[in-house]
């Protein structure tokens, strides 16, 4: 059969000479439609391909994704930022908290990219679709709001035309429209409304536009191009902004692009090779990547500045976690450093009892002494030991050590508790297998159960779960840490384990049942309408202390809500805990686009070696 | 005829191998203290006296995760193997020696099975089951996917010994299908029997493995599988413990190889066409 | 009139086999995901809702059941509901008929995890990736697999002792470790080739000789990880078959008659290579289903990990698309196979037409491969 031998033979050299040539090419990294040295390459956002750029869609992609807070293309008015906890001028120059009342005055430059101005009626329209559109996340601020008001522009004549939110009268809680303000990206009445109006007003039709043609935006950067490998943002070089905040320069990279990797791993390669700048991603043991130019937010440990608090959530509608001792017990028996150390790699500060975190802005309202007055969130078996005591429970080893089972005062069994984690989340499985671990060395019997992600949430939503992983209000905004809180413990539309809450996931507080606590409720309500700081103080001390009396769900280890790695291998001029002139954010979300202003090439000639 | 096989250094070899893994399976116990319930240092540590494997991104032992991984992979192939293997026997048994139509139903069963890629209904299979995708199920799907091919090779066989003559006799004789099939066809096949059942092991055992890769394994114990899925998920490449992820493929891949190799020497013994 | 036409009714014959899987494969592959009782709007609720109140949750989920066909409606597109309030499912048989229909006409529907694109935009986009990865590789190795395969048996000696047992090594490792292991020592440890991606962060597709080189330089790692495990596979199976052709009575007796060396070799290389083409379809056939590992390990583009993404987020719509042009390639590779088998060797034509397909296979007596054709060939 001399064909096939010819053939094979001639297919095999052009595959060694492609491969030869391209490892020249490769290398030389000539001809590029992103060129290295004007493209900074950021990850971690996103995996898949992108199916929408609509900002009105539920989730759009990056860099539109109001989620993880992309500020590429749309921006909110302000931004929060995380060092400070103050919020920062964006779209808006200023604004006012009132009693009555959140006022915003608008920067009078602000462009979109087509060239008109940014007016009150845009700020106006954007959040009065909310109003018309209940499935639009801007209409979760609309119980908060009794309607958005343009101020009579004769008075706003000396600055920007001025947007006042009126505050609901009954459920006044400012935090959650700061909240809405950092979050909601601000959109063109006059390209919107006739889209929506050819939809025939109907939303969903409307989520259906995919947004990838010249999308009208705010934003410094625009679409370029799109596909299963990468996301390209263009510079606009008529961005507004370059004149108010940055003295008329621009962006330093002409390009901004994501590429989609299908796993954090090859986030992390990509970031140890150089081939990108910024990632998001879990990447565990940062210190061995150091050597490779890989940086985070403190060269040490933490290594990063966590903001956010995962949590095993409580199911305490049936036995035995419907029984504080045994919530204590579990709180005292998780060897929560091993959870730090090995879990989430060192990325945290030690935990402590409460759903406060006590560093950065949250941390004025956190009190050691009732830390340690009332807290279970120490491993501790001892007194572990002493609430299942209390609680009537003992365990039953085995010859060899091994726990069979726990019984509570009666003599019964207790039901195996089961800790939902979804499959393939790496941290978390981490986290639950330590945890487990834990709680049975101390004779409480644990096991974990790891599901797909698509049986993870609905578990969640309906309360079919013991023991659940999860993140309470993960993202770092003004609200905090009252949304945590009341992400936690709200009583807002209580439902019975089958029906759907997407809040209070462990049905906490039953406000019919017996023994309510009307106080958590009362708490709740309250924080929002303080602005006294010894009250607010003291009012957050007091929930506190009821939470960790109560502990309805079980904090495990502190991590930050978007994780912050970069190279210097390219380009330089990121901020560090030693240089923190900008928040731990990467430079597509929140103020981390300000970032790029900063960078600078690392060599006159950048290559990727 | 079985002399001839402990004369053959392949068979003698392989079976070294093979056996050489089942004991470490089943008596490490005794000589060493297995503990995965138990963090004994920092994450990724390298070999070292007491932890001769180092650890894993738990600061778990890595040689106690291994030979229970092992204990779990050998169980997954041998289970996987044996309902393969019959399921497969009594479908090609059966339809070979009856033929006509119901011969021609079991066929397309066969072909169907055969036609859907098995990893892929493997996939969907497991991921529509809610709970507990215990390795005893993993085993059982894998061996209720991939009997087609033990049915294709052996209806062969059995439909050419259906015209034999000893078969024909009991025919004639009038004994019944499920005495012929079992008294006279059977014993005549078992060798082949066997050799289909080792190769149905050895791609139980790499089944395993891949699907545990994909992050659709048992979550109740530590297979070879899970243990190099953890290593590629928790950067052991990027970190560079090639301890994490090179003894589990090394034991994988001894464990198939030895299985092919006593498979390649029975058939040069048994089928005598294939011997030089 | 068929009857004058062996070769036609033996094409036809299989082809209503082909049809008749066909048709039980899509009702597998629709029935299957869908066994567990989770819902995919659940998932994207997840995303979407978790600030909605509840009224406006269970109004937001009622309209993707909808969108979905997930829900029962009136005539007039209301949904149907029962005594409780609580919309009522669409039945999965009313599904199935509901996807036959649209599948009809072309209409794979809507992806749900990634609404709104459009199950046939995802597919289009990703299979070429696919192909560019697996074909050339599959037909390569096999022909390479073949080549060796029979070097081994013919040549035997120091050539077979030495190929043989690194070729059942190489098909003893499960195919992602020779990735894992290629992606760890020339990827990372040395890092002379890239291990993520399918060319160059800097680029965008297009006809350029410097996109065509990037892509060959990221092409090189997949490639070689999925073609060492493919020529060992073919090497075996080919090495085997010709030795038992060797053995043949029509062997020995062209040899006895003394003729030319070079033909006997022909006449055992077509007779060995039979079985050995149904191999190439099968494989063929599984590629797209078998991208799956080098995708995920080297992030590199295509069907893959559509698939596995849309199983784990129970995409139904997607599954579904994707599983259907799964079976269909396998079953036009089969088939074509069937009908060039069918041709070159005459004895199947004639011969019972076997039901079912992947003709020429070892259910046929005295056909290409005989009841003591090698295990390692028919596998």
């Amino acid at each position: 059969m001399p064909l096939p031998r010819l053939q094979s033979v001639r297919v095999l050299a052009f595959v060694v000479w492609a491969a030869v040539v391209g490892c020249r090419r490769g290398a030389e990294g000539d001809d590029s439609t992103f060129p290295r040295e004007q493209t900074v390459y950021v990850g971690g956002f996103q995996w898949a391909q992108p199916s929408s750029f609509n900002p009105l869609a539920s989730t759009p992609d990056w860099p539109v994704n109001p989620l993880t807070a992309q500020n590429l293309f749309y921006e909110t008015l302000l931004v929060f930022n995380t060092l400070t906890g103050e919020m920062q001028p964006l779209l808006a120059e200023s604004f006012k908290v009132g009693r009555e009342s959140v006022e915003v005055v608008l920067q009078p430059s602000a462009r979109f990219s087509d060239g008109t101005r940014v007016t009150a009626h845009d700020v106006k329209y954007t959040f009065d679709l909310g109003k018309r559109h209940k499935s639009l996340r801007v209409a979760t601020v609309w119980p908060f709001l009794d309607e958005v008001q343009i101020f009579d522009e004769m008075q706003g004549s000396e600055g920007g035309e001025r947007v006042v939110f009126v505050l609901n009268q009954k459920r006044r809680n400012a935090l959650v429209v700061l909240d809405s303000l950092q979050e909601t990206h601000i959109l063109p009445e006059h390209v919107v409304e006739p889209l929506l109006a050819a939809a025939g007003g109907d939303i969903n039709q409307f989520t259906k536009l995919k947004f990838d043609d010249r999308p009208v935006g705010t934003g410094p950067y625009t679409l370029h191009s799109y596909g299963a490998e990468k996301i390209a943002t263009v510079r606009r070089d008529d961005y507004w902004g370059n004149e108010v905040f940055f003295g008329g320069k621009r962006a330093a990279p002409k390009y901004v692009v994501h590429p989609l990797y299908k796993s954090n791993d090859h986030y992390s390669v990509a970031l140890q090779q150089g081939r990108l700048d910024a990632s998001s991603s879990f990447i565990p043991r940062i210190w061995l990547k150091q050597k490779k130019g890989v940086r985070s937010w403190y060269d040490k440990v933490p290594f990063f500045a966590p903001s956010a608090m995962p949590v095993l959530w409580v199911n305490v509608s049936h036995a035995p976690l419907n029984d504080v001792h045994m919530r204590r017990a579990m709180a005292f028996s998780i060897q929560y450093d091993d959870i730090r150390e090995l879990a989430v790699s060192g990325y945290s500060e030690p935990v402590k009892p409460g759903l406060i975190l006590p560093f950065g802005f949250e941390g004025k309202y956190y009190s050691e002494q009732d830390a340690r007055q009332y807290g279970a969130t120490f491993y501790d078996p001892k007194r572990a030991q002493a609430e299942l005591v209390s609680g009537g429970y003992t365990a039953i080893w085995s010859e060899a050590g091994e726990l069979l089972e726990t019984r509570d005062r009666s003599g019964q069994r207790v039901p195996t508790v089961y800790v939902k984690s979804p499959a393939g989340w790496t941290d978390w499985e981490s986290a639950v297998r330590i945890a487990v671990r834990s709680m049975r060395a101390a004779g409480i019997d644990a096991r974990e159960r790891f599901v797909d992600a698509s049986l993870y949430y609905p578990a969640g939503f309906t309360g079919d779960f013991d023991l659940l992983m999860g993140t309470p209000s993960s993202p770092p905004t003004p609200s905090k840490p009252w949304s945590r809180f009341d992400t936690v413990l709200s009583t807002q539309d209580f439902a019975p384990p089958g029906d759907k809450m997407y809040k209070n996931l462990g049905r906490f507080n039953n406000p019919k049942a017996a023994g309510y606590v009307r106080r958590f409720d009362e708490l709740l309500d309250q924080i929002p309408t303080l602005t006294e700081p010894a009250e607010l103080a003291a009012a957050y001390r007091e929930l506190n202390v009821l939470f960790m009396q109560q502990q309805p769900v079980l904090p495990l280890v502190y991590r930050p809500d978007q994780f912050y790695e970069f190279s210097s291998r390219v380009w330089r001029g990121f901020p560090t805990a030693a240089h923190p002139f900008l928040p731990p954010q990467i430079p597509s979300a929140r103020m981390g686009t300000r970032i790029l202003w900063h960078l600078t090439l690392a060599s006159a000639s950048a290559r990727v070696e | 005829m079985f002399r001839g096989l402990w004369r053959s250094v392949g068979f003698l070899f392989g079976c070294a191998l093979f056996f050489g893994t089942l004991l470490l399976a089943l008596l490490a116990p005794a000589f060493m203290t297995l503990d995965v319930g138990r963090r004994v240092g920092l994450a990724y540590m390298p070999p070292s006296r007491e932890h001769w494997l180092g650890t894993d991104h738990l600061g778990l032992d890595m040689l106690s995760l291994l030979v229970l991984g092992l204990r779990s992979s050998l169980y997954v192939g041998l289970l996987a193997g044996s309902v393969a293997t019959v399921v497969g026997t009594l479908i090609g048994v059966y339809g070979g020696y009856k033929g006509g139509l119901l011969d021609d139903v079991l066929t397309v069963l066969t072909n169907l099975f055969l036609v859907i890629p098995t990893l892929i209904v493997l996939i969907l299979l497991s991921g529509s089951l809610e709970e507990g995708r215990s390795l005893t199920l993993i085993a059982l799907l894998i061996g209720s996917t991939t009997w087609t091919w033990s049915a294709r090779a052996v209806r062969a066989q059995s439909s050419s010994l259906r015209a034999r003559d000893h078969v024909a006799l009991a025919r004639i004789n009038g004994y019944g299908t499920l005495h012929i099939v079992l008294l006279h066809i059977l014993p005549y096949l078992l060798s082949y029997i066997f050799m289909v059942f080792i190769l149905q092991t050895a791609s139980g055992i790499l089944t395993e493995a891949s699907i545990s890769m994909l992050g659709l394994g048992p979550y109740d114990s530590i297979s070879l599988g899970t243990i190099l899925n953890e290593a590629i998920r928790n950067e052991a490449l990027g970190d560079g413990a090639w301890w994490a992820f090179v003894p589990a493929t090394v034991l994988v891949t001894v464990i198939a190889f030895s299985l092919y190799i006593i498979n390649t020497a029975m058939e040069s013994v048994f089928n005598p066409r294939l011997r030089k | 009139m068929l009857q004058n036409h062996p070769t036609l009714k033996h094409v036809f014959g299989r082809a209503g086999w082909y049809f008749i899987t066909f048709l039980v494969a899509i009702t597998i592959n629709f029935f299957l995901p869908r066994l567990g009782d989770s819902s995919p709007v659940d998932l994207i609720m997840a995303r979407a809702g978790s600030n909605l109140d509840a009224a406006t949750a269970r109004e937001q989920e009622e309209t993707y059941l909808l969108e979905f066909g997930l829900v029962q409606t009136d005539p007039s597109g209301k949904i149907l509901r029962d005594s409780a309030g609580k919309p009522l499912r669409t039945s999965l048989l009313a599904q199935f008929g509901r996807y036959l229909e649209l599948s009809l006409r072309g209409d794979l529907g809507t992806s749900i995890l990634q609404y709104p694109r459009r199950v046939g935009d995802i597919i289009s986009a990703a299979l070429p990736w696919t192909l560019a990865l697996q074909l050339p590789t599959i037909v390569l190795g096999w022909i390479v697999g073949n080549l060796l395969g029979a070097l081994a048996a013919y040549r035997g000696g120091v050539i077979d002792r030495v190929l043989y047992p690194i070729a059942l090594l190489t098909s003893a490792v499960p195919a992602f470790c020779v990735g894992i292991l290629l992606v760890y020592v020339f990827g990372i440890q040395l890092e002379w080739l890239p291990a993520v991606g399918g060319y160059d962060e800097g680029m965008l597709p297009e006809a350029s000789w410097s996109f065509i080189a990037s892509a060959s330089y990221y092409y090189v790692l997949p490639f070689t990880s999925i073609f060492v495990i493919v020529v060992g596979h073919q090497a075996i199976g080919m090495r085997s078959m010709c030795i038992y052709e060797l053995g043949t009575d029509y062997v020995k007796y062209a040899k006895l008659l003394g003729m030319n060396e070079r033909r006997i070799v022909l006449y055992m290389f077509r007779n060995a290579m039979l079985p050995q083409l149904t191999g190439l379809a099968l494989a063929l056939g599984a590629m797209v289903g078998g991208a799956l590992v080098a995708e995920m390990i080297f992030s590199y583009p295509g069907l893959g990990m559509a698939i596995l993404t849309a199983i784990q987020g129970n995409d139904y719509p997607l599954i579904t698309g994707c599983t259907l042009l799964i079976t269909a390639t396998v079953l036009v590779a089969n088939f074509a196979v069937d009908i060039l088998i069918g041709l070159l060797d005459p004895r199947i034509r004639s011969g019972r037409p076997s039901a079912g397909p992947t003709g020429g296979d070892t259910s046929q007596p005295g056909a290409a491969t005989g009841a003591d054709a090698p295990l390692m060939a028919v596998r």
